[in-house]
């Protein structure tokens, strides 16, 4: 028993761990990253290798589906935290990773047989929040799609669906109609086809992004129509949190100062780099450059704790050079999600993407010189002018926030994109939907 | 020269074969970055374990025959490619047509990485099938290429001949548009580095998404073979085999394997996954006329000599 105990202990010394974000919860997201980081604990893709399930913030109570589908969909041992003030995150890890030990964690039942392989991916749709009670077990089960060929949306429950994309999928193709009569694969209808952009009729695939992906903007969820992996369409949701008390995260200094307060040029700069920092590493860890999103990454610490000016420059610029100037990326990245400066500006964008007014490349490239501009003004002592409203993704005060435009742009440029490069396009754009959350708060439009 | 040895040696290779794929995890992971990205994995030893004492975990409607025999097939795939590969001079079997073996073994990753997509009945694990196969169409062809000219080098698909061939010269030196497109190829096949497009993070682990426990050790463990073996068959192929001054045949091919790992490893650090609808262009008009062009040069070397 003594060795049972033992080997699990080593096992377990690292436990993967999967975050789940609520939305207005990045500055706890943050430095939950940082210190997983310094404990080097790995960072798990799915809940398939998940040991520990993290809650970030403060979800809507009443719909916590999908974090119960990304804990059903993980493997003993298992053990879930939440976190939502930063100074809970050592504690919570330490406690995570001892209830990890203890037996319970290492004894039964994991996943109902039942249960989805994309449950983690999941949105805020009701259609998963039935799937707790026994007695809607079976129903579901007979509902669920063959999923290697047909999606969830539209063969859904209706009642889950309501409101949702699925009732527009319905009508979208007519299709679906026969649907009930096609065949079935262990009670599950077979998928659905419909006419590709090559004029081909081929099988369609529902599939949800997000809330929990990693490197994903914490709130979001696209539900995509996919046939191979080039996405047909394109509905966006976001999940439900409580509405915080304070600021966005990376919005506060400016609207800090059109609040009135007196806030220093230096932190507001600051708080900038740090957040286009956080956007580059997304987007380089989506583009598949591991190495250099933890230099991104390491940064944008760096930034946040409050070095010095001269450090933080040394920290960005090996980034700027390695990164702004790597020929391969560039060739990558090139003509993926164009967004041109006129649209861009019709719909409402302003900031890095409408600067950019280009493909992926040229947002990133935008965010590297914003941040090391700002690096370099860390340490201003100037006060900000309350009339001064231009935040990382773009002037604030506005009657939208400026994530709101960023993800209106969102559904055209995905379209006909392939699965990889839609994923590079949403990471390029990088809506902050702390923004969304607290919507209301963050019109304070400046007088002055 | 080279030797075959006695059946038992069949037993050894697989030891052999993860001893050296599990020096090569270590090192990877004491210098940064282990697999998994951004997040440092920590020794792989731990890492197995961890996920060894994982429970099982099936998804609904999977196809649990095609999961299993993709990811068992990975590292058997492998091990196969393994046997016509010399260790100095003495490789398990060198089969007289070794090289169309080895190529057929390793050919064998393509049903392992889509059934293992396939299998588990979702739809990120089966994009990142998609992508393994849309990988393969990019690199297997440069790839054959390349090893073929290094046998027309030889005169021959016997492995031990190719190595024979570079007593003086290696292949490497007087073929290096060959050498250069199979290591490129190495790590597409063990979709591996800037080609681990298939279970890419961006698809939340891709081919590997649904994959827990034992599964994933065999799975994500045989990626690690075959490219410690793809790495491994360069040395024979282009690099010389065992031939070298001082150290006997078998300390060099060990050395030499061990730098070409170490550039594979290198390879990742310095470049993003390359996407296959960006890289087939790629593949196929500049690597595949480039890999053509050499094979002709060796050609008519071979037929003036």
């Amino acid at each position: 028993m003594d060795l049972r105990k033992r080997i699990l202990r080593a096992a377990l010394a690292r436990p993967a761990v999967l975050p789940a974000v609520c939305p207005g919860a990045t500055e706890a997201r943050v430095l939950l990253e940082r210190e997983l980081r310094s404990r080097g604990w790995p960072l798990a893709a799915g809940p398939a290798t998940a040991n520990l399930l993290v809650l970030v913030g403060r979800p809507d109570p009443a719909r916590m589906d999908w974090c119960e589908g990304l804990w059903r969909a993980m493997p003993a041992p298992r053990a879930r935290i939440v976190i939502v003030s930063p100074e809970q995150i050592a504690r919570g890890l330490d406690a995570g990773a001892a209830a990890l030990l203890r037996p319970a964690a290492g004894s039964p039942p994991l996943l109902r047989p039942g249960a989805r392989p994309e449950d983690h991916l999941h949105g805020a749709a009701p259609h998963t929040s039935h799937e707790g009670h026994g007695a809607h077990g079976a129903r579901h089960g007979a509902h669920e799609t063959h999923e290697g060929h047909g999606g969830h949306e539209g063969h859904g429950d209706p009642e889950g669906h309501g409101g949702h994309g699925g009732h527009r999928d319905r009508t979208a193709h007519g299709g679906h109609e026969g649907h009930d009569m096609l065949m079935q694969v262990s009670g599950l209808p077979m998928a659905d086809r419909a006419d590709d952009r090559d004029g081909l009729r081929l099988d369609q695939l529902h599939l949800p992004l997000g809330p929990a992906l990693l490197d994903w903007p914490a709130g979001l969820v696209l539900r995509l129509a996919l046939q191979g992996d080039v996405v047909q369409r394109v509905h966006v949701e976001q999940i439900a949190a409580r509405a915080g008390e304070g600021w966005p995260f990376w919005d506060e200094p400016w609207l800090r100062a059109a609040a009135g307060e007196e806030v220093p040029r230096g932190p507001a700069a600051r708080r900038l780099c740090a957040a286009h920092l956080d956007s580059v590493g997304r987007l380089l860890a989506v583009a598949g450059w591991p190495a250099q999103a933890q230099q991104a990454r390491a940064a944008r610490d760096t930034a946040l704790e409050g070095a010095p000016a001269k450090a933080l420059v040394a920290a960005v610029s090996p980034l700027v050079r390695r990164v702004g100037r790597s020929r391969t990326l560039r060739w990558l990245t090139r003509g993926v999600g164009v967004l041109d400066a006129r649209t861009a500006a019709s719909a409402g964008v302003s900031g890095p993407a409408l600067t950019a007014g280009g493909d992926v490349w040229d947002r990133l490239n935008v965010w590297l010189d914003e941040a090391a501009r700002a690096a370099a003004m860390c340490e201003e002592t100037a006060l900000l002018r309350g009339s001064d409203l231009a935040g990382p993704r773009g002037a604030l005060g506005g009657p939208l926030p400026p994530s709101q435009a960023l993800l209106d742009v969102l559904p055209p440029l995905l379209v006909g994109a392939e699965f990889a490069s839609a994923r590079l396009t949403v990471a390029s754009l990088d809506p902050d939907l702390d923004e969304l959350a607290q919507a209301p708060v963050a019109v304070t439009v400046a007088h002055d | 020269m080279t030797d075959a040895t006695s059946p038992w040696s069949v037993l050894v290779l697989p030891g052999v074969l993860v001893l050296a794929a599990v020096c090569a995890a270590t090192a990877d992971a004491a210098l940064g970055t282990g697999p998994g990205g951004t997040r440092r994995a920590g020794l792989p030893g731990r890492e197995v374990l961890r996920l060894l004492v994982q429970q099982r975990r099936t998804t609904n409607a999977s196809d649990h025959l095609l999961l299993r025999v993709g990811v068992t097939l990975l590292p058997v795939a492998a091990v196969l490619a393994g046997v016509v590969v010399p260790l100095g001079f003495t490789a398990v079997s060198d089969l007289p047509d070794g090289i169309v073996w080895f190529n057929a073994m390793e050919a064998l990753a393509w049903a392992a990485v889509w059934l293992a997509g396939w299998g588990p009945n979702s739809a990120l694990s089966m994009i990142g099938g998609y992508r393994f196969l849309a990988q393969g169409l990019a690199y297997e062809i440069p790839h054959m290429l390349a090893i073929t000219t290094a046998a027309l080098g030889a005169e021959s698909l016997r492995v031990g001949a190719v190595v024979d061939a570079q007593g003086g010269l290696w292949f490497a030196v007087w073929m290096p548009v060959a050498f250069v497109i199979y290591l490129a190829s190495a790590l597409a096949m063990a979709f591996w580095g800037p080609f681990d497009q298939p279970v890419g993070s961006d698809a939340a682990g891709g081919a590997a998404a649904e994959l827990s426990g034992v599964e994933r050790v065999l799975f994500l463990g045989g990626r690690r073979l075959l490219l410690t073996v793809a790495a491994a068959a360069a040395v024979p192929l282009f690099l010389g085999g065992g031939h070298g001054p001082w150290l006997p045949g078998w300390a060099w091919t060990l050395v030499k394997t061990a730098a070409v790992l170490a550039v594979l490893m290198w390879a990742r650090r310095r470049l993003p996954v390359l996407r296959m609808d960006r890289y087939m262009e790629v593949a196929w008009v500049v690597l595949t006329p480039l890999a053509v062009l050499q094979a002709l040069v060796v050609a008519l070397v071979v037929l003036g000599r």
